[in-house]
C-alpha cells in the first residue's frame, strides 16, 4: 500500500513548466516531480555513501575507476 | 526511463562489508562512483535480500547499506516475474538459475542498464539478446 500523499506547493522558472507538461500533461504531473526528488535525493545519499567509504578505505584506484568506466554505456 | 546500475549478492556483499572485501568492494565502489557520476540509479532486486539474509548477526550491515545511502530495493513484480521466466526458457536453463532471471528481468526495466556481479557467466548468458543490459564483472 503507498504512503499517503503530502500536497507541495513549488515554483519553477515558466520554461521548466512549460517543458514538464508537454512531457507528461497535467495528470502524470506528480508522479514525474516525486519520481524526480526521490532521484535527486538518493543521488546526494549515495555521493554521501561514497564520500565516507573514501574515508574509511581510501580512494579508489584510478585502473578500478578506468575499468568502470570502460564497463559503463556510451550514450 | 533511466539509467541504473543493478546490484547482485556478491555487489551488494562487497559494499555491505567493503572493510573485509578487498579487491571485490574496490570494484563494486568503483562501478558506484561511475553509476553516481553518471546521475544513474541503483537498485538491488529484492529477491538478492533472500540470498544473502541469514538473520540477525547477517542482516545489520545489509539493513545499514539500504538505509539513506541512495541504493533502492526493485520489488519483482507480476510482470517480472514473467519475463524472468520467458529469460530462462530462452538461455535454456533450469530454475536453479532463477535469482539469476531475477536480476536480468529486472535490470530490463531501465533503458540502458549495467549489472555488477561477482558471477558474469549466466548473468551475460541471461542478458545476451539484449543490447541495453551489460555486465560488470566484480
Amino acid at each position: 500500500m503507498g504512503q499517503p500523499a503530502e500536497k507541495l506547493s513549488v515554483s519553477v522558472p515558466g520554461e521548466v513548466a512549460r517543458a514538464l507538461r508537454r512531457r507528461v500533461g497535467a495528470r502524470g504531473l506528480s508522479g514525474f516531480v516525486a519520481r524526480a526528488i526521490r532521484h535527486e535525493l538518493e543521488r546526494e545519499q549515495l555521493g554521501a555513501f561514497l564520500a565516507e567509504m573514501e574515508q574509511d578505505l581510501g580512494p579508489v584506484s584510478k585502473s578500478a575507476l578506468s575499468k568502470a568506466r570502460r564497463a559503463w554505456p556510451k550514450r | 526511463m533511466a539509467e541504473a546500475l543493478i546490484l547482485d549478492s556478491e555487489a551488494v556483499n562487497a559494499l555491505a562489508h567493503a572493510g573485509q572485501r578487498g579487491v571485490l568492494a574496490e570494484r563494486a565502489r568503483a562501478i558506484l562512483t561511475v553509476a553516481h557520476q553518471n546521475a544513474a540509479l541503483v537498485r538491488i532486486p529484492s529477491v538478492v535480500l533472500a540470498e544473502m539474509c541469514r538473520g540477525a548477526r547477517y542482516d545489520s550491515a545489509i539493513n545499514h547499506l539500504l538505509v539513506s545511502r541512495g541504493i533502492g530495493v526493485s520489488d519483482i513484480t507480476r510482470s517480472i516475474a514473467q519475463q524472468a521466466g520467458h529469460l530462462l526458457a530462452r538461455a535454456k536453463l533450469t530454475s536453479e538459475h532463477a535469482i539469476d532471471a531475477f536480476v536480468v528481468a529486472t535490470a530490463l526495466q531501465f533503458a540502458s542498464v549495467v549489472i555488477a556481479t561477482g558471477d558474469p557467466r549466466d548473468i551475460r548468458r541471461l542478458a545476451a539478446p539484449f543490447r541495453a543490459v551489460h555486465v560488470f564483472a566484480l
